[in-house]
């Protein structure tokens, strides 16, 4: 059934004159084919322009039975003009490992939130769940009901839960892969079900997967635990592959950027000086690699996908604590095990998390995230907490979070001394 | 020693109780303070007991979760009201 445009929203409109699609008129042409919902959040959003603030309330204690997470409530605080989203909760779901769908699946879902909720969806966005947005309270029980009994999919994590695992498309598609990223994030959602559904910390816990060092789900940006895969032997390197690339029968990046001319392949200038560890040279026309300095930056591989490949000792490393907008502004995440095997059961990596998560529960202040508390606390009590032993690459800077403080049963005769015999010794 | 979760689940509800009249919604930390002696797991453990038997409840921001005793502070329907059917 058609409708008509409920609401004048000339500010809105502005944001469909861009070159690119505009989710104004995806939100007008849900509206437009019945779904009021979406008129009301766009003349929302209207008023939200002018009156250069936001009209959502947020949060609430609506959710379904036994969990406590994936439902987030928010209402409206304009319910008398726009009623149709007076009530519009979020709900998140638990998105597949490296997000395989089938055109089924996703078929099946639409028609659930057509009927169920507002019609709309935000896939994949910073949550990283499939999220929908906007239904009632009364449908909140109905719409869990169908995604686990007919779509076999759970509710993801929000609130001070560990949130929704998630993975890079791993050893599926990718060659690179170091790590069976899938089997790690169905294994980490499985075994920490209690985590995922019931509140446990201080505040949100996000695990990330990435196969390699490439991350292509930015880990070390936005997770509080990390897990990238690496290698422990040599890069693999095929002398005739590249030989092909100096020749220019390969081509470089496998042709990402071949939209314009850059010249001749340049193996020095693309490849051997841009090491940051300037670990690679050229040996009449082979290339050698002292491995031992390799830090793992990927971009000879990534240059010379055919003629360099990671070794093939693999494992993760794991790096702990990153946050977008810490204090100081965003944190990368810290190395805390460079290098792991990840095999079923993970017994080694969920001991780790074991004692990191009783030092957060037992110290960490409301919402205080992991990166934070290793901020506050120290770095050595991080290590200390998760009984690791300390190395050159956890300091990130050598005065801003050295590791190596005495304490005082490590001091012979503690902190207290004779002055006055230091004295008879040492002129004031 | 194993905690009796009975006594644990009385002692945070009752705490809780106590506290949602000057302060409806309160942090897991803040009910750490039931049984000082209990680890924060177990703590956990109670509260969401005490969340499924409807004597507490969860109250979701999005990014953090508080909980409230029902009856204590606006109900969700004295905050946003009801839906006209």
């Amino acid at each position: 059934m058609a409708d008509v445009k409920k609401h004048d929203t000339p500010q809105c409109d502005e944001l469909k004159n861009g070159p690119w699609p505009s989710f104004v008129d995806d939100i007008e042409q849900k509206g437009l084919s019945g779904q009021q919902a979406c008129l009301d959040l766009l003349g929302q959003l209207e008023l939200s322009y002018t009156h250069k603030e936001t009209h959502w309330k947020h949060g609430g204690i609506v959710g379904v039975f036994g969990y406590g997470g994936g439902v987030i409530g928010r209402y409206s605080d304009a319910p008398e003009k726009f009623p149709a989203v007076a009530h519009f909760h979020t709900i998140r779901v638990n998105q597949p490992a490296s997000k395989f769908y089938s055109s089924a699946f996703l078929r099946k879902l639409c028609d659930m939130w057509d009927h169920r909720g507002s019609g709309m969806t935000n896939f994949h966005g910073s949550t990283g769940d499939m999220v929908l947005l906007g239904t009632t309270t009364d449908q909140l029980e109905p719409v869990f009901y169908d995604l686990t009994h007919q779509m076999e999919v759970d509710l993801g994590g929000s609130g001070s839960n560990l949130r929704t695992p998630s993975c890079c498309v791993g050893k599926a598609r990718c060659e690179w892969s170091c790590l069976d990223t899938q089997a790690i994030c169905y294994d980490l959602t499985q075994t920490y079900q209690d985590e995922l559904h019931r509140p446990a910390f201080p505040y949100k816990f996000k695990f990330k997967v990435s196969g390699c060092p490439n991350d292509c789900v930015a880990a070390i940006a936005r997770s509080c635990c990390s897990i990238i895969g690496t290698w422990k032997d040599d890069i693999r390197i095929d002398q005739a592959a590249v030989k092909a690339y100096i020749g220019g029968e390969l081509k470089p990046n496998a042709g990402a950027h071949s939209d314009r001319d850059w010249g001749a392949f340049d193996i020095q200038k693309e490849v051997i000086d841009l090491c940051p560890t300037q670990c690679m040279w050229m040996e009449g026309d082979e290339l050698k690699i002292d491995n031992r300095e390799c830090t793992r930056c990927m971009h000879c591989i990534n240059v010379m996908p055919e003629a360099l490949r990671p070794g093939t000792d693999t494992g993760a490393t794991i790096l702990v604590g990153a946050k977008a907008p810490i204090l100081e502004g965003a944190q990368m995440s810290t190395l805390a095990i460079p290098f792991i095997r990840m095999e079923p059961p993970f017994d080694e990596f969920k001991e780790f998390v074991d004692k990191i998560w009783d030092w957060w529960m037992e110290e960490g202040k409301n919402r205080e995230r992991f990166g934070e508390l290793i901020q506050r606390q120290s770095l050595q009590e991080f290590i200390r907490r998760a009984e690791l032993k300390p190395i050159p690459q956890m300091v990130k800077e050598p005065r801003s979070n050295p590791y190596v403080f005495w304490s005082e049963d490590e001091v012979e005769g503690g902190w207290k001394r004779d002055i006055k015999e230091f004295r008879a010794r040492h002129a004031a | 020693m194993a905690v009796d979760m009975e006594e644990l689940k009385q002692k945070i509800l009752e705490f809780a109780t106590k506290k949602a009249k000057h302060k409806s919604k309160m942090y897991i930390k803040d009910l750490y303070k039931a049984d000082p002696n209990a680890k924060p797991r177990e703590i956990k453990k109670a509260a969401n007991q005490l969340v499924q038997e409807g004597k507490l409840e969860f109250f979701s921001s999005g990014s953090t979760t508080m909980y409230g005793v029902p009856g204590f502070g606006k109900s969700e329907e004295d905050q946003f009201g009801t839906l006209e059917e």
